[in-house]
């Protein structure tokens, strides 16, 4: 084994086809343990089957490949490896490291990669978790209220959207058909803005609770802004409109008391 | 092409996406058959591709970030059940090969199992300051490097002396490959792929629920 007297800037071996180094340069010294003499010394046992299949048959051509490498600083080390045979038969070998070069790389794709994941999924739960909560929120926004044996009242809060009405609808339906009313009040004072569709299914509900029941719908609290869009839907023919739900109440009562006189 | 080689492919190419569509293409396989007879199989291609120079070590950890990524997904969308067992999952100190452990984590995840998960390379104090305050009934290890097999009985012997005696498990492209006993304690158990696992998992679940009877 011979040293190798040319200012190479990485590390070179020169082996002959047993893997037996014939001459090495200064880094190789520097980076290898090179006392054994052997390839077989300095190469990862798992790299040594690939350096023979790939590189090992003598070609013109220079041959570029990856071999995990035991350095004088760490026990396993990736190095890009390019050979060139010479006339002689010796492999010239030059490696070039590649650990330090990949590895911040690395290691920022695996964060990045770490973040996003856990954004994605993160993100994906929170929007769950809004689903639920305005679910939730439909379901309380429209609740019913049996003031007597034959008057119940389902005061609407917030806006009047699709999704709301259908959810309050189910549980509507339930109630007053569980009982038995002659008046269904809707008040719809704490009613903010109102959707197309929202105002759509409210007409479908009032209808399906006036073939179902037979019973008398009153609608109360219609602001100026509500009556104006109401009015597109002719739903004079479905409900009584009422001023305030204290107004309704005093006719019911008054009209029950005489009732039992 | 293979199904194994086209996986292996989109991986490489680091689309997620295209990855997913693939999997996807296979309703009928159940959670473990995709990791056993899709993931498994192309990760293999993919280390193939290295030993053959094909491919970069570069694009490994693309297409390893890329297939930890689907894996997520995957597991995501699992409905989690609640068992109250805990197990904890690490590779060994300078492991880098840590998708066949995130696997057998959701594997446990999906039987109800309370995990911690710390993926590539872990020191053994890290380890075992977790194992000795969390007290995971299950540590789960993983092995895919020649060089790294010496640690791997440190580990292993330093969790058989844990007081609450928990079960050591080993896995990883080494534990289908060699014999790892001697590297190993009495107490540890190699299993050398998913399905064996699986068995192993439900085996010891199996003898939970009769000591809780008993």
């Amino acid at each position: 084994m011979q040293y190798f007297n040319h200012a190479l800037p990485l590390a070179f071996l020169k082996a002959d086809r047993n893997g037996k180094i014939i001459s090495y340069s200064t880094i190789a010294r520097e980076s290898f343990d090179l006392s054994g003499g052997h390839l077989k010394g300095i190469i990862d046992e798992e790299s040594i089957e690939k350096l023979i299949q790939y590189s090992w048959e003598p070609g013109l051509d220079p041959v570029k490949l990856e071999l995990n490498m035991k350095t004088r600083e760490m026990p396993l080390c990736l190095f890009e490896v390019h050979i060139q045979w010479d006339s002689e038969d010796y492999a010239n070998m030059l490696f070039l490291p590649k650990d330090s070069s990949n590895e911040g790389l690395m290691d920022k794709l695996m964060q990045l990669q770490k973040r996003l994941t856990s954004t994605d999924f993160e993100l994906l739960e929170k929007k769950e978790e809004l689903e639920q909560v305005l679910t939730r929120l439909n379901q309380l926004s429209g609740p019913f209220i049996p003031l007597s044996e034959t008057l119940c009242l389902i005061p609407l809060f917030g806006d009047i959207t699709a999704d709301k009405i259908n959810i309050i609808s189910e549980s509507c339906l339930k109630a007053v058909f569980a009982g038995e009313y002659d008046e269904i009040l809707f008040d719809l004072t704490a009613v903010g803005e109102i959707e197309g569709k929202g105002i759509e299914k409210f007409t479908q509900l009032i209808k399906t609770l006036n073939f179902m029941t037979g019973s008398i719908i009153k609608l109360i609290g219609i602001k100026p802004n509500l009556a104006e869009v109401l009015n597109n839907y002719k739903l004079d023919e479905w409900v009584q409109i009422d001023q305030s739900l204290k107004q309704v109440l005093n006719i019911y009562f008054n009209r029950n008391e005489l009732g039992a006189s | 092409m293979r199904q194994a080689e086209i996986l292996a492919s989109l991986l490489l190419e680091g689309n997620s996406g295209k990855v997913w569509e693939n999997i996807r293409k296979h309703p009928q396989l159940s959670r473990i058959e995709v990791y056993q007879n899709l993931i498994t199989p192309a990760m293999q291609h993919i280390g193939y591709l290295w030993e053959t120079n094909q491919i970069t070590v570069a694009d490994e950890h693309l297409a390893t970030a890329t297939c930890d990524f689907v894996l997520s997904k995957l597991a995501y969308q699992s409905e989690k059940r609640q068992s109250g067992q805990k197990a904890m999952f690490l590779c060994l100190d300078g492991e880098q090969h840590y998708i066949g452990l995130k696997m057998v984590n959701s594997l446990f995840e999906e039987h109800g199992w309370d995990t911690k998960y710390f993926g590539p390379s872990l020191p053994l104090e890290y380890a075992l300051k977790t194992a000795k305050d969390w007290k995971p009934s299950v540590i789960g290890l993983s092995v895919t490097i020649v060089y790294h097999l010496p640690k791997l009985k440190e580990y292993a012997e330093v969790f058989a002396k844990l007081p609450h005696k928990p079960a050591v498990i080993i896995g990883g492209r080494l534990a289908g490959k060699y014999d790892l006993v001697p590297y190993c304690s009495d107490r540890t158990v190699i299993l050398k792929d998913l399905p064996e696992t699986k068995q192993w998992l439900q085996n010891y679940e199996a003898g939970g629920q009769q000591n809780a009877i008993f």
